[in-house]
């Protein structure tokens, strides 16, 4: 499924968006070994984990895309890093529940396509 | 696929077609009858299970004859359809014992021409225990020629192509890095680095994987835990040896410490989604071979050795 669609329809706040990519799998954590350990590599990454330490764990595990649930707030410093990068970062209200619960939802549809 | 060809050249398949026995290639279960039915009950069953030819059963499963369907026109045609087979079915019945290699029945096949063979338990048996076409060949030939492509592939992952000269220099030349306490805003930067350099190198993307993991927890924990260390990646022979030393305070209990979930970190670092208990047991995990060496006086020193999977030891 595009990112951009994932974006589209859970209407999440773009604050950089470098790099359209093809999301097949999510995780959803905020404990960065838990995340280390389990992501899958290019998966779309759920957390509330707003630091520079997100982007350094997405980049190793070459995650592409990160959604910021509960509206944390994102210093300057994180935003130029994910730049940088070349990391898409996105941003919702919702909480990580919803937000997983409807990228779920959108990719089974996706998959009973197939 | 006859056996012929081995003659001109010896293929894997023409070696495969020795190796495989018939009892590995025949299907076990056996359409038969008795012979106390006609020729139209026969056909009615070929028909339902599209096959050629069923061989006849005596009571202890003994073959004491075939019906094929050519035995079934002919009967349509001199009008004996209706009768039972026993004086009309072919009591010469060519069998293939199932302890023999599969290209003896392809020979069989071929020389009566034929479309089936049913499959005796020994030489000296009459007693049936399978039924052997070319295509069941076929099928178990594709099934072995795809476990040993398999095989291959694996081999192939395993020794992806790794630049050496790449390796000759890293192995010379070994990443060293200054990793400070509490130095949050620097902290997965070993890693990223570490992981960057292993890309140049081609090695499969597994075993970085690996060792950024590895790099990361390390580098972690000297940054959340200690008062400072260093790193040093350096590739031994066929193996990443990723170094973390601090100056301490040291673990008290290292077995402790490898506890999944066991964790001394402050609510401030947890907070941040670190100090989940998980860094020394992920290295553990994801690491070939992991030593830690830790004093209340000097610090610890960890190592972890990753296998690079190299073929040949670099020299």
């Amino acid at each position: 499924m595009k990112l951009s669609k994932i974006i589209d329809k859970c209407r999440l706040e773009k604050i950089v968006f470098c790099t359209e990519c093809e999301v097949k799998t999510g995780y959803c954590g905020d404990l960065m070994s838990d995340v280390m350990a389990h992501a899958e590599t290019n998966c779309i990454w759920i957390t509330i984990q707003a630091h520079k330490n997100s982007i350094a764990v997405a980049l190793i595990k070459d995650i592409k895309s990160i959604i910021f649930t509960n509206n944390v707030t994102l210093d300057k410093e994180v935003i130029k890093k994910a730049k940088e990068e070349k990391i898409n970062l996105l941003r919702t209200n919702k909480d990580s529940f919803t937000v997983c619960g409807e990228i779920y939802c959108m990719m089974e549809v996706e998959t009973a396509k197939d | 696929m006859s056996a012929n060809y081995s003659k001109e050249k010896l293929t894997l398949v023409n070696e495969l077609i020795y190796e495989i026995k018939v009892k590995e290639a025949m299907s076990k279960k056996v359409i038969f009858f008795k012979e106390n039915v006609t020729f139209r009950e026969i056909q009615l069953k070929l028909k339902e299970k599209k096959i050629s030819g069923v061989p006849i059963l005596n009571n202890v499963k003994n073959i004491i004859g075939i019906v094929s369907i050519d035995d079934v026109i002919t009967a349509f045609d001199k009008g004996y359809v209706d009768n039972k087979i026993t004086d009309y079915m072919s009591r010469d019945v060519i069998t293939i014992p199932q302890n023999i290699s599969v290209v003896s029945a392809i020979h069989k096949l071929e020389r009566f021409g034929v479309g089936r063979l049913p499959v005796t338990e020994s030489s000296d048996s009459k007693r049936i225990v399978g039924v052997i076409t070319l295509s069941d060949i076929l099928n178990r030939l594709l099934v072995v020629v795809q476990s040993i492509a398999e095989k291959v592939e694996d081999k192939e992952i395993k020794n992806t192509q790794i630049s050496y000269d790449l390796i000759k220099r890293i192995v010379k030349k070994r990443l060293r890095f200054e990793v400070k306490g509490d130095d949050f805003d620097n902290a997965g930067r070993v890693a990223s680095i570490t992981k960057k350099y292993f890309q140049n190198l081609g090695i499969s993307k597994d075993i970085i994987r690996r060792i950024a993991i590895v790099c990361y927890e390390a580098e972690m924990n000297i940054c959340l835990h200690s008062l400072g260390g260093s790193m040093i990646i350096e590739v031994d022979n066929n193996n990443t040896v990723i170094y973390a030393h601090d100056k301490g305070p040291g673990i008290p209990d290292v077995k402790l410490a490898l506890k999944p979930g066991f964790t001394t970190a402050s609510e401030k670092i947890r907070a941040l989604g670190f100090g989940a208990g998980m860094g020394l047991p992920n290295i553990k995990h994801y690491a070939d071979k992991l030593e830690i060496k830790s004093s209340l006086e000097t610090g610890t020193e960890l190592k972890a050795i990753i296998n690079l999977g190299v073929k040949n030891e670099i020299k």
